[in-house]
């Protein structure tokens, strides 16, 4: 008798902790086997790769070293490294700046009321979905030294054949017209975004002002499209730093590590030359770079409305 | 008269602004295309041929042949296409599925439950979205290599772990999609919550409203959630090259990551047609993609949430 009246009792006190507490059940059922995977396949291989960078250690076998701040120093002291850092930082500039420009300008044509839009958007679009392996192998065959077609078209005009990939300069003109000729067609999509957000009732209020088609580009479009300006700016900016497929395939780094970036450094350092402490050491400082532009940007959106801020996404998080 | 004539001169200059556009974004586009027509045309040579031809603007064989296209379909001797085709092809359903299930349960939980902490959790989530994907690879790798009690190891060390195993593959998929959390709680808070609050009233549990009512709802943002994963997954070279060793466990992109001077060292030429012919086996596909669905993808680049 007692003990049936104490199950029953029980029974509904969990009944009642099952409905008081119904929706954090449900999440932790949803979301506390994500979250905990995770940690496993992601969170903690990040940690783990910011505690090796003080750290020295060379090769799968010895043991780590604890040495404070000591890789640190290397990098700033040794030039394979700062300069490797400041290629990413001008050469992601570069060609953001570049793609982004050339995005903004064919943005604006694919605005006007077009026969065949579609079409031009596409096909600007098609070498983003590209796998960058393959096509990096084309431009490979376009700048090969002995049978590369640019070369064959250099002979039959009567001009010497340009070995490029002797010659510093031309390497990373290849590799910012690989990153632009890849990028262009994303910009000028999210630029068309921009531009067909902007109201259309500012538009009209400029034209009865009397305002030309320049004025009308100066003073309403340009202003309209600031929120989406920031974060196209700086997205393309975080993916540009990051570049480093194009500086594998296309140039190898070379010649003799003058078009290393950042990035690359990286994979050499740990997958060449076992030298994981260094790796990780250039990677925090990425890390730390990346981490304190995006957030710069929330910083910036955060006095509009925070569920309008646009996230931004990470190149190698899947 | 002479409003007449302004219109007139309106009229052409309009016209002559249009075909302006039309010559430089088609020009461009045809600059934009230009290194896709040359792999497909490259596709008709025998490996004899191509490299004995002095390539101009369009590589036109003088022999063309079907060969490069029946290894695709076929696979050779020295080349197993067709497992690096199933293997991609593996992949990318796998991870989509996952990036698909997770993000949409994941957003459903942050935009419709209430529990403690939830901000908190999802800004933390978010910031984890900042730190660059590099700085896991190496780790990851020793991850791997020490994955207690597999691959001949004892607790940490030992054998060589879960590297060159399908396990690589299988890890990855079924943690959050940060990304994707992101876009279908944007979307679900945009959905009112009477709409909830009716299906409960004609009697539909917790698990009818989420898959009959808001699912529904949800399937473009869903779309372009698969699809950026699919691409990005197809495309991906770096997982299999760098934590598997075997052939039967290479995907398209990591076969001709292999076989690219790159991989080889030095300035050893490679074998252009074998590359080229995988490379189109890799880029074909991610166009059919694309050309099937880029009115989600043009959706979900212009939807990310921006407001004018």
């Amino acid at each position: 008798m007692e003990r049936a009246v104490s199950a029953r009792v029980k029974q509904t006190k969990l009944k009642r902790f099952l409905v008081r507490h119904r929706d954090a059940l449900i999440a932790t059922a949803i979301l506390g086997p994500m979250i905990f995977w995770w940690m496993i396949v992601s969170g903690f291989p990040t940690l783990f790769g910011f505690v090796l960078g003080f750290f020295d250690w060379v090769g799968i076998q010895a043991h780590p070293k604890f040495i404070w701040f000591d890789n640190y120093v290397r990098f700033f002291h040794d030039p394979l490294y700062y300069n490797a850092l400041l290629r990413s930082i001008w050469m992601g500039a570069l060609v953001s700046g570049v793609t982004l420009l050339a995005g903004f300008g064919a943005a604006l044509l694919m605005n006007m009321p077009l026969f065949g839009k579609g079409i031009y958007r596409s096909v600007w679009y098609i070498p983003a979905v590209t796998s960058t392996v393959a096509t990096t192998q084309i431009f490979n065959i376009f700048l090969d030294p002995t049978n590369g077609v640019i070369n064959n078209i250099l002979k039959s005009m009567g001009h010497q054949p340009i070995i490029w990939q002797f010659s510093v300069p031309w390497s990373v003109f290849w590799i910012v017209v690989y990153s632009v000729w890849k990028g262009v067609g994303g910009a000028a999509l999210i630029w068309l975004a921009g531009l067909q957000s902007v109201d259309v009732t500012l538009y009209e209020a400029a034209e009865i002002d009397g305002a030309n088609r320049r004025q009308k580009l100066r003073y309403v479009t340009i202003p309209g499209l600031k929120p989406i300006a920031t974060y196209i700016v700086i997205t393309s900016l975080i993916g540009a730093i990051q570049i480093y497929e194009q500086v594998m395939f296309i140039t190898g780094g070379g010649p003799y590590s003058q078009t290393e970036v950042l990035v690359f450094r990286i994979y050499r350092d740990a997958f060449w030359d076992f030298n994981l402490g260094m790796a990780g050491t250039s990677s925090l400082i990425m890390a730390v770079i990346v981490f304190v532009a995006t957030a710069a940007y929330y910083r910036r959106t955060t006095k509009s409305d925070r569920s309008d801020t646009i996230p931004i996404k990470m190149k190698g998080r899947k | 008269m002479a409003s007449v004539s302004v219109q007139t001169k309106s009229v052409r200059k309009l016209k002559v602004g249009h075909i302006a556009a039309h010559l430089v974004l088609g020009g461009f586009g045809l600059v934009l295309f230009y290194p896709l027509i040359f792999m497909i045309l490259s596709g008709f040579f025998t490996s004899d041929e191509f490299q004995t031809t002095v390539l101009g603007i369009l590589p036109i064989p003088k022999e063309p042949t079907l060969w490069n296209y029946r290894i695709l379909f076929y696979g050779s001797t020295d080349t197993s296409v067709r497992v690096y085709i199933l293997n991609s092809l593996f992949r990318t359903l796998y991870s989509t599925f996952f990036a698909v299930l997770t993000s949409f349960l994941a957003g459903y939980a942050f935009a419709r439950l209430k529990f403690k902490g939830k901000d908190g959790l999802f800004l933390s989530l978010l910031a984890t979205q900042m730190i660059p994907g590099t700085i896991a690879l190496i780790p990851t790798y020793l991850q791997y290599a020490r994955w207690p009690y597999a691959g001949g190891n004892d607790i940490f060390t030992g054998g060589t772990g879960l590297l060159d195993t399908w396990w690589v593959y299988l890890l990855g998929g079924p943690a959050i999609n940060i990304m994707g959390m992101f876009l279908v709680k944007q979307s679900l808070e945009k959905v009112p919550y009477e709409l909830d609050e009716a299906a409960k009233m004609d009697g539909a549990g917790t698990l009818r409203v989420i898959f009959q009512v808001l699912l529904p709802l949800q399937l473009p943002i869903m779309a372009f959630i698969a699809i950026t994963t699919a691409l990005g997954t197809w495309n991906d070279f770096i997982t299999p090259f760098f934590y598997t060793n075997s052939d039967h466990l290479q995907t398209l992109p990591s076969a001709i990551t292999r076989l690219t001077s790159a991989a080889k060292g030095g300035y050893s030429s490679p074998n252009y047609p074998i590359i080229i012919t995988l490379g189109l086996g890799t880029t074909l596909p991610a166009l059919l993609i694309f050309f099937f669905f880029q009115k989600y993808i043009v959706q979900g680049l212009a939807n990310t949430g921006i407001k004018g």
